[in-house]
């Protein structure tokens, strides 16, 4: 068996495609190396800046007093940008880097509507008139370049010896087929690995030499594991490779019908699949959703304003039913915030479900999880930033509890604690990335994409059982 | 002798494998594609219709002058199909106002659609075109040459009188037609499914613009046949000329445009423009600021700002602050007031304040059609530059170059959204005019509805209406040259080539 990986090896090093794959893998992960690194501080800067206007902006409001704090609510919380974003982008572009966590809506002569969790959605292309290209991330290079180079180098494997006569006299030997088999494989597989692990170290040197760039033990690991994806993804192109150049008689006809099916499922089905999954968003409601949220408000102001006024100006009863209006309000705005905030994710989701037939889209959400980037991790920072807004309330509702001169009034400057609060003692907010959890979502799709293998290998492995040399 | 060859070429073309399964997935893709592309329009052009009649409503309700927003929507471009280009993604409504001149960075969008579908990569038939067509010509042409140096039936031919230009010829019209059929036949596939759509409406000028877009989709793919040829005939060897082939498909289709944008200096206006822009442009609005405060100072009442310190009942919002975005270089200034009443001590006041709106509404037309001659040629450095710098980089591919002429047929590019916000432009001076000859400023309705609320109905209407298919033309006439020349260079290469070489 090692004689024809070798073999193979040998015949692969010296052709003409061994070179271009070279040159093309090597020119993309530079490209993609210097696009890091002249984006990459800029992220982080914006951030920094971001997470200190936050602090600052916190700390003033618990200095002035704890209903300042409770009204104006925590402010902007900001989505930490991943150190591995140029392994895969993630349409992160589309996602929001922040969450708006103090929204000024009203205010009266004597109230101020509490602050709300509310999710501003990105459009970078709105006012932009640039050509919009494909980020060239690794998700790009892995899912498309090199399962096309992958199909390059298998093509003609098997039909191609079968044209020049050379694997009848391989037969002839006593070597058994599946031996036979992997060693193409192998061979295949080693040959392909040496330029892309070379133009991946290329790529990560580039990146290490800047002092911008901190990869931590834990983003070694997870690089570690992101090649290992990619090489199984190029295992899936070998295995379709070699399964439909032993079914082929002619070279040529081999790679049509690769190149084809690749097309349909590399590069058309991911976003076919996309826009007939998503939809058009169901008719909807013909109401716009700010028009819904006024009307919303509106009927609640009603409600509460006849009953509101009855009382006089100053009595608990009136600072009661203010304190429950403004809360209610806040409540019912965030609701509705959160609701369409669901929804879109569902169509999301249900897109995303139905796109992963494309391999190149397992692949690159696998990319995404393990990056930290992506939607998985979107939902993962807006899961963050709710868990932190029930801790803000709940230390605003104690706070206010353990003030004896408090009359215990949510929602009015007069029903609450007025005592200033150590700024150090409010919860602060900081988006975190959890491993763990991307190893459970990833789990499906790592597994989904093995099988894809397998059965393709066993293919493989059947086909080339039973054809005639 | 051409008819005999011609007839030999495409009966050793049309017989293949390759044939049939490039017009199946052809035939596959574009379908597929065309139902979900007119579903998406259609939804699209929905939601325009809603929003068209909301804005309407809207309009309707508003008491008073000041406080009326009138909006006019961008109509999603059917032929976005074809090519989607900047159809779906810049702004399709924006306010006509007296306050500021609209332009593409003041768009806003409408409808209830979801930001975070963006993240997936919409299809457009050109799309498929683009990738399917240039891998189809190669796969047609690897072979043209190399393999008839391989079999030897090269130097058959050749001992019978023919010129070697015949063969040539023969060869490239053959392949052609091949390559032509697949081509059409889903073209008028998808013609088909558009004009059984109910809510497309194609006129004559759509017609011919797709005549535009097949005559360049033809053009594309002849560009690639001869890439194809030419590889074949410098390499001579079939399995050489596939391998080049399928790298050189890889880097001019999927490399070249996503990489380029990334590898070239970054084409930036400097930032002192933009500043100096916005500085300019603000400091127009001081002196407005400055002039009305005089006013203010010197009439009837003096010490009284009637954009601030008219009380009555209703609301007012967006008082007389100067606002501005240094971004995009937006600046206004803008007061709405929906009164619907007024104390007894206002009403002898009214007459002023008629007065100083009559005087405040030309005062900041005027600073806001001066600050435009300052802000349009601004923003045309700040972005639309840019921009062209990295289209004409993106066209050094023909990948790039087809892709720019089909989207100017089609009306997406960049020009054809600005030519509505041109027309929004002229819109809003017949308003203006329309707000003129009414006296609308002076008017009591412009703040107040108490005796008698603000009429819209004279308004005059919104139309757009896309240029026509002779401008399309025009403007894709320069990418359409540019693709025939590289169709001659390389046939001229080929030739010189094919011409000296040993057989």
């Amino acid at each position: 068996m090692w004689h024809i990986t070798k073999r193979e090896l040998y015949d692969n090093l010296n052709s003409l495609r061994f070179a271009l794959a070279t040159v093309l893998l090597l020119g993309l992960m530079l490209t993609n190396a210097i696009v890091h690194l002249r984006e990459h501080p800029e992220r982080v800067k914006q951030y920094q800046k971001g997470v200190s206007e936050y602090q600052n902006e916190l700390h003033s409001h618990a200095e002035n007093s704890l209903y300042d704090l409770a009204q104006e609510g925590p402010g902007n919380l900001y989505k930490k940008p991943s150190d591995l974003r140029f392994c895969a982008e993630g349409g992160e572009t589309f996602l929001s880097e922040y969450a708006d966590g103090g929204h000024n809506r009203w205010s009266t002569d004597t109230l101020e509507s509490f602050w709300i969790l509310a999710y501003p959605s990105a459009t970078p292309n709105r006012k932009n008139v640039r050509p919009i290209v494909t980020k060239v991330d690794w998700g790009f290079i892995i899912g498309y370049v090199l399962s096309l180079v992958a199909l390059l180098f298998t093509f003609d494997s098997i039909s191609g010896e079968r044209e020049r006569g050379t694997l009848r006299l391989t037969l002839a030997n006593s070597i058994p087929r599946h031996t036979v088999l992997i060693g193409k494989f192998l061979g295949a597989l080693i040959s392909i690995s040496i330029p892309f692990t070379l133009s991946i170290l290329i790529n990560l040197l580039v990146n290490s030499t800047s002092s911008d760039v901190h990869l931590g033990t834990e983003a070694w690991g997870r690089l570690g594991i992101i090649f290992f994806i990619a090489l199984l993804y190029t295992c899936l192109f070998f295995a379709l490779g070699l399964l439909v150049s032993a079914r082929v008689q002619r070279s040529a006809v081999s790679l049509v019908i690769l190149l084809l099916v690749w097309i349909v499922f590399v590069v058309f089905m991911p976003s076919t699949l996309a826009s007939i999954a998503g939809g058009s968003p169901s008719s909807g409601p013909t109401l716009d959703f700010w028009e819904r949220s006024e009307k919303r408000g509106d009927e609640l102001s009603n409600e509460y304003d006849s009953k509101r006024y009855k009382e006089p100006e100053d009595s608990t009863k009136r600072i009661e039913l203010d304190g429950e209006f403004v809360i209610k309000d806040a409540e019912q705005q965030e609701q509705l915030h959160a609701e369409r905030l669901n929804q879109r994710i569902e169509q999301v989701n249900r897109a995303r479900d139905i796109t992963r037939f494309s391999p190149v889209t397992i692949v690159q959400h696998l990319l995404e999880s393990f990056a930290g980037t992506g939607f998985e991790r979107h939902l993962q920072f807006l899961e963050n930033v709710q868990t932190y807004a029930r801790e803000f309330r709940t230390f605003i509702d104690d706070t206010d509890r353990a003030d004896p001169d408090s009359l215990h009034i949510l929602g009015v400057r007069t029903g609450m604690s007025q005592k200033p609060v150590s700024p150090e003692a409010v919860p602060k907010f900081e988006d975190t990335l959890n491993l763990s959890k991307d190893f459970n979502t990833a789990a499906t799709e790592l597994l989904l994409l093995v099988l894809f293998v397998v059965v393709l290998l066993s293919g493989a492995y059947l086909a080339f059982v039973r054809v005639e040399v | 002798m051409l008819i005999t060859l011609i007839r030999r070429e495409l009966l050793n073309n049309l017989m293949t494998f390759r044939f049939a399964a490039a017009t199946f997935i052809m035939l596959l893709l574009v379908v597929a594609n065309t139902f979900v592309l007119i579903n998406d329009y259609e939804s699209r052009l929905a939601s325009h219709n809603t929003s068209v009649n909301m804005h309407k409503r809207q309009l309707q309700e508003t008491n008073t002058y000041s406080a009326g927003e009138i909006r006019v929507d961008r109509p999603p471009n059917p032929l976005s199909i074809f090519n989607v280009g900047f159809d779906k993604q810049l702004g399709n409504e924006v306010r006509i106002t007296h306050v500021y001149v609209p332009s593409l960075w003041d768009a806003g969008m409408h409808g209830s659609s979801n930001p975070f579908m963006e993240m997936f990569a919409s299809m457009d038939i050109v799309f498929i075109f683009e990738v399917i067509l240039s891998l189809l010509a190669l796969i047609f042409a690897y072979d043209a040459l190399a393999g008839e140096y391989e079999n030897g039936t090269l130097r058959l031919v050749l001992t019978h009188p023919v010129r070697r230009g015949k063969i040539l010829v023969a060869k490239y019209i053959s392949a052609m037609l091949c390559l032509i059929v697949p081509l059409l036949i889903s073209l008028l596939l998808s013609l088909i499914l558009l004009t059984t759509s109910t809510s497309i409406s194609l006129n004559t000028d759509d017609f011919l613009r797709i005549g535009g877009i097949i005559l360049t989709s033809i053009v594309y793919l002849s560009v690639f046949y001869l890439i194809g040829l030419l590889i074949s005939v410098v390499t001579r060897r079939t399995s050489t000329a596939l391998m080049l082939s399928m790298f050189v498909w890889g880097f001019l289709v999927l490399v070249y445009p996503n990489m380029i944008l990334a590898v070239i200096p970054q084409h930036e206006a400097p930032q002192e423009r933009r500043t100096a822009a916005y500085d300019k442009i603000e400091q127009m609005w001081q002196e407005f600021d400055k002039e009305r405060k005089h006013y203010l100072a010197t009439d009837d009442f003096p010490g009284e700002d009637w954009g601030y310190e008219l009380w009555g009942w209703g609301s007012r919002s967006s008082n007389f602050i100067l606002l501005g975005n240094p971004h995009t270089l937006f600046y206004k200034c803008r007061g709405m007031m929906n009164f619907h009443g007024f104390g007894e001590e206002v009403e002898p006041k009214i007459p002023h304040v008629r007065k100083h709106f009559r005087y405040l509404g030309p005062r900041i037309i005027d600073t806001a059609e001066k600050t435009w001659l300052v802000r349009k040629p601004a923003l045309e450095d700040i972005y639309i530059q840019p921009a062209n710098k990295e289209r004409i980089w993106l066209k050094l591919s023909p990948v790039g170059l087809y892709d720019a002429a089909t989207k100017t047929w089609a009306g997406t590019d960049v020009q054809g959204v600005r030519d509505f916000f041109n027309t929004a432009r002229q819109y809003r001076k017949q308003v203006i005019n329309y707000f003129y000859d009414t006296d609308v400023f002076g008017s009591r309705q412009w703040f107040s509805s108490d005796k008698g609320a603000a009429d819209w109905s004279d308004l005059p209407q919104f139309h757009y209406q896309r240029v026509d298919s002779n401008t399309n033309a025009k403007r894709a006439l320069l990418d359409v040259c540019l693709l025939l020349m590289i169709n001659i260079f390389l046939f001229v290469a080929i030739f010189m080539i094919f011409v000296k070489s040993e057989v």
